[in-house]
């Protein structure tokens, strides 16, 4: 069993290979050795992300990690689908605040898989929406100028779904 | 196992950290980890070491300029890149600094020890700048840096340009010892092989593929190892093959290159890569091999002359190496194996003084024997390589037709190998057990299959076939008929045709005898003789009717006469022509106090039974009496003289003198005597044994000239115009597997076929014919 610590000092002990899940604590065991006595302190994440990190490991243990230089081809067939499983729907489906915090978590544990549903989820989230829509979801405040707003507008004209 | 010593980092800086206080605190954990690895380390100093990179990489605040020319987001990354880099250049000058006080083995240890360090160091810093990997370094080679390295890659590159190459540059102190320690190897000392496997090795990981890293990159092996090597090599066999030879006999030289090979084979599993094995081996052949290759073939005859197999196997296993090796020893080996063959008959021929007498079994197993041993080098010394048995084959077919005892006589090998299966097939012959008899029989196939005329001794083992089956000498039809099968599975359908139908006839005769008993006991009550009959099929069988008349005698008549009845209303039509040259009879005596059954032929039944009526008869009278031929008749008297049935008044000598064979008379003999009740009297007389070989040769020619005939229209047929060249190239190939046609023959049948009007001439060309529908 490896312990691991939060940010906020709290303790989770969990079977390794759930925590293997996040390569940055697969590559410290592999490169350190188990040491159950030892606290894997992880000082970027709090409890309530690890919690949710967590949960996301569990359920998908067991499951083939990409390779550290995953053949492109498959790379690109997993970037091009914003399809997302019925379990991890489920998952993601949280306030935008904790979406965020997974999102960062996962990036920082190196969970490549999690980073993508949550990536993913983003991106649905923009899709066919407006700049202004996209502003007030995110609380984006519009710092161009009208100038810059038209020049990247007609730029990206070709683009628009007419 | 983290020790506290590895806790002693300061505190990790905070996430706003610049660059200059974050790798204050990296650059302590870097120099842990490739100096001091070996201490340990924790948890918490591998994730403040992670999250320090991290935090670095996703800080927001620029560190350094932007790069102005980039779309998207910048990435951070770049400072601490550089520092890292920095960091290498500056770990590599104590480093290096040690070595230029080692020299060889020691050298090699000391770099072997210290790749270790490092490249285990190295995968640690990979690791924990693996978010520099992922996300700064990735960008950079998307957009093609291809000089920017994942963070292990790049101490590689770091290693190549600031310790290996400053080191070979020293005279290839490297090479030069990886070199020297395997020369002393080659010399037979123990060395650690386990050093120079990881000096190699570590030559090839140093290669990098800018393009690719993922391809094996093999430059920096290659140029700093593997071409110096070959060429140490090549220096080192060449001068060690030359000295080995100037004091070793070839056949040590053999065992010394087998080993050397084998040696170098296991080099390059031990200690090097693999790309190697090719231009490695292909240079030990040449300079093992190649280059003493002259020598090897022309100790070769040596070899084979004293059966040296072991030395023939390695010489072929070593020159089989190179794609030029062989073919001389092929050229020799057949050249041996003719002349074993030749002198092997020469000596036969020299010890029966004359070619003429010599002894059909001695003759064969001769012939077999020198096939037999070359046969078995070829498999156990060639590994029945197909070239090697070609040349066997080529070398049987030469000395099986042509040798001292043929002379340029092209039937008598044919003939003899037909004689000895006839005396094999024959009943009473040595070879009792069916087995062995069987052997025997596939041994005689061995070189029937070298025969070139094979009509030849088609028609001789036709002729012998016919004799057994008359006189019913043959050892069992089994054996007659596994020997055909073997001749149809050599020759087809048609060279054998003619044989099954004689076995076809003595069926059917057995079956016609016996009807005509049935009928004959029937039908008359006076048959006190007893009678087979065989009937023969003229174009199947090698027989011809007697030259003479000849009168048949009163006493066979009758049944003679009822035969002829018998089967005129069964085939209506059919001409019988009776051979009495070949018919035989039993005779009982009266005559005498001991009674004897004396086995006659026919003529001399005709010449006893004369003796019923007449005590003494002339030559004359008998003559008259029979009308056989008196050439025939005085062998046929003589015969009975010699059995001393008759007596020739002139004394015991029965002279030949025609002279005096007109006066004398013969004379029945009342003291006969023999041991055995039965007496065979029936012996072959010397005309027909003369006549026989000039019978086949006769009509092996007949069968030769329609064969070709037959062969030019069945090619004209099909092709209907046709050179005279190229037409008679065709039929010596199709035909050539019965027997070796000669070009005039072919003209001459071409010739005839011209005049029969099979083909014709094309007009306005001189040599194309044309076949006429």
């Amino acid at each position: 069993m490896i312990v691991v610590k939060t940010s906020d000092n709290e303790t989770f002990t969990v079977d390794r290979e759930v925590v293997e899940r996040s390569v940055l604590i697969k590559n410290m065991l592999d490169d350190i050795g188990e040491n159950s006595e030892q606290a894997i302190p992880l000082p970027n994440v709090n409890s309530s992300v690890l919690k949710k990190v967590l949960e996301y490991c569990e359920h998908h243990r067991g499951e083939p990690l990409p390779a550290a230089d995953a053949d492109t081809s498959q790379e690109d067939t997993r970037k091009r689908s914003t399809d997302i499983s019925e379990w991890d729907q489920k998952f993601i489906t949280v306030d935008q605040e904790m979406l965020f915090e997974i999102i960062l978590a996962a990036n920082y544990l190196d969970i490549k898989s999690l980073l993508d549903v949550g990536c993913k989820t983003v991106a649905n989230m923009i899709k066919g929406k407006t700049p202004e829509e996209i502003r007030k979801l995110f609380n984006i405040v519009n710092d161009f100028t009208p100038e810059e707003e038209a020049q990247i507008k007609k730029e990206n004209e070709w683009a628009e779904d007419r | 196992m983290a020790s506290s010593s590895s806790n002693a980092f300061t505190n990790a800086p905070g996430r706003t950290a610049d660059l200059e206080e974050t790798w204050a605190f990296l650059s302590q954990g870097v120099d842990h980890i490739m100096n001091k690895l070996d201490t340990g380390m924790s948890f918490d100093s591998y994730t403040d070491l992670y999250t320090t990179v991290y935090n670095h990489c996703t800080s927001t605040k620029m560190h350094g300029k932007a790069d102005s020319n980039r779309n998207g987001a910048n990435l951070v990354g770049a400072d601490l890149y550089a520092k890292l880099q920095e960091y290498l250049v500056e770990h590599f000058k104590t480093l290096k600094e040690k070595t230029s006080v080692l020299q060889d083995e020691e050298l090699l240890r000391y770099y072997a020890t210290e790749w270790d360090r490092y490249t285990t160091g190295a995968n640690f810093l990979n690791r924990l700048f693996s978010y520099l990997n992922r996300y700064w370094v990735k960008r950079e080679r998307d957009e093609g840096k291809k000089t920017v390295y994942q963070v292990y890659t790049l101490a590689l590159a770091q290693w190549k340009q600031y310790f290996f190459v400053p080191i070979q540059q020293e005279d290839a102190k490297l090479a030069g010892a990886l070199l020297r320690l395997i020369e002393r190897q080659r010399n037979g000392e123990v060395i650690d092989q386990g050093l120079l496997k990881k000096v190699v090795l570590s030559f090839v990981s140093l290669g990098l593929d800018n393009n690719d890293l993922n391809n094996e990159c093999l430059d920096v092996y290659k140029e700093h190892f593997e071409t110096p090597f070959i060429e140490a090599t090549e220096n080192y066999y060449k001068l060690e093959s030359e000295t080995f030879l100037a004091s070793n006999t070839v056949s040590e030289y053999l065992k010394k290159a087998e080993d050397r090979l084998r040696e170098e084979e296991d080099r390059i599993e031990r200690y090097l890569h693999t790309s190697t094995r090719k231009e490695l081996i292909t240079k030990c052949e040449h300079v093992l091999i190649r280059e003493h290759s002259e020598l090897m073939w022309e100790s070769f005859q040596k070899l084979l002359d004293f059966d040296q197999d072991e030395d023939l196997q390695r010489m072929y296993a070593l020159l089989s190496r190179i794609p030029e090796g062989l073919e001389p020893l092929r050229k020799r080996f057949e050249g041996h194996v003719k002349q074993a063959g030749l002198s092997s008959v020469s000596k036969l021929v020299g010890e029966g003084g004359n070619a003429d007498s010599i002894d059909p079994k001695a003759y064969v197993d001769a012939l077999l024997e020198v096939h037999k041993k070359n046969s078995e080098t070829v498999a156990r010394s060639f590994k029945s390589e197909a070239g090697f048995a070609a040349s066997l084959d080529k070398a049987c077919r030469e000395f099986v037709n042509r040798n001292a005892a043929t002379g340029s006589s092209s039937i008598k090998s044919p003939e003899l190998i037909a004689k000895h299966a006839d005396m094999l097939l024959r009943k009473n012959n040595k070879m009792a057990e069916e087995e062995d008899l069987e052997g025997a029989l596939n041994r005689v196939m061995i070189l029937f299959k070298y025969l070139e005329d094979k009509d030849v001794f088609q028609t001789f083992y036709t002729t012998k076939l016919s004799k057994r089956l008359i006189h019913g000498v043959s050892a069992s039809d089994e054996s007659e008929a596994s020997m055909i099968s073997k001749l149809k599975e050599a020759c087809g359908f048609e060279y054998t045709n003619k044989l099954q139908r004689m076995f076809t006839d003595m069926s059917l005769s057995k079956d016609l005898t016996d009807s005509f008993k049935d009928r004959m006991s029937q039908n008359h009550d006076d048959m006190d003789i007893t009678f087979s009959i065989m009937v023969l099929g003229t174009n199947f069988w090698p027989l011809n009717p007697p030259p003479h008349e000849f009168v048949i005698p009163a006493e066979i008549l009758t049944t003679y006469d009822r035969f002829q009845k018998y089967y005129q209303t069964k085939h209506s039509g059919r001409k019988l022509t009776w051979l009495w040259n070949y018919s035989k009879n039993e005779l009982r005596t009266n005559y005498l106090n001991q009674k004897y059954i004396l086995m006659t032929s026919s003529y001399q039944m005709a010449v006893l039974v004369l003796y019923n009526k007449n005590d003494t008869m002339s030559l004359e009278e008998i003559f008259v009496a029979t009308t056989i031929g008196k050439d025939i008749l005085t062998q046929v008297l003589g015969l009975l003289v010699k059995a001393k049935i008759l007596i020739n008044d002139e004394g015991d000598q029965y002279d030949l003198n025609p002279g005096t064979v007109i006066r004398s008379l013969m004379e029945f003999s009342k003291s006969f005597k023999s041991k055995k009740i039965r007496v065979n009297l029936n012996l072959p007389i010397k005309a027909e044994v003369k006549q026989e070989t000039n019978e086949v040769l006769k009509a092996v020619d007949e069968d030769r000239k329609y064969a070709v005939q037959a062969t030019i229209v069945r090619i004209m047929k099909a092709r209907k115009t046709m050179k005279n060249q190229g037409l008679i190239q065709e039929v010596i190939s199709q035909i050539s597997h019965r027997f070796a046609p000669k070009i005039p023959d072919i003209k001459k049948a071409i010739e005839t076929l011209l005049e029969k009007e099979y083909i014709e001439r094309v007009e306005g060309s001189k040599d194309t014919f044309a076949y006429v529908a």
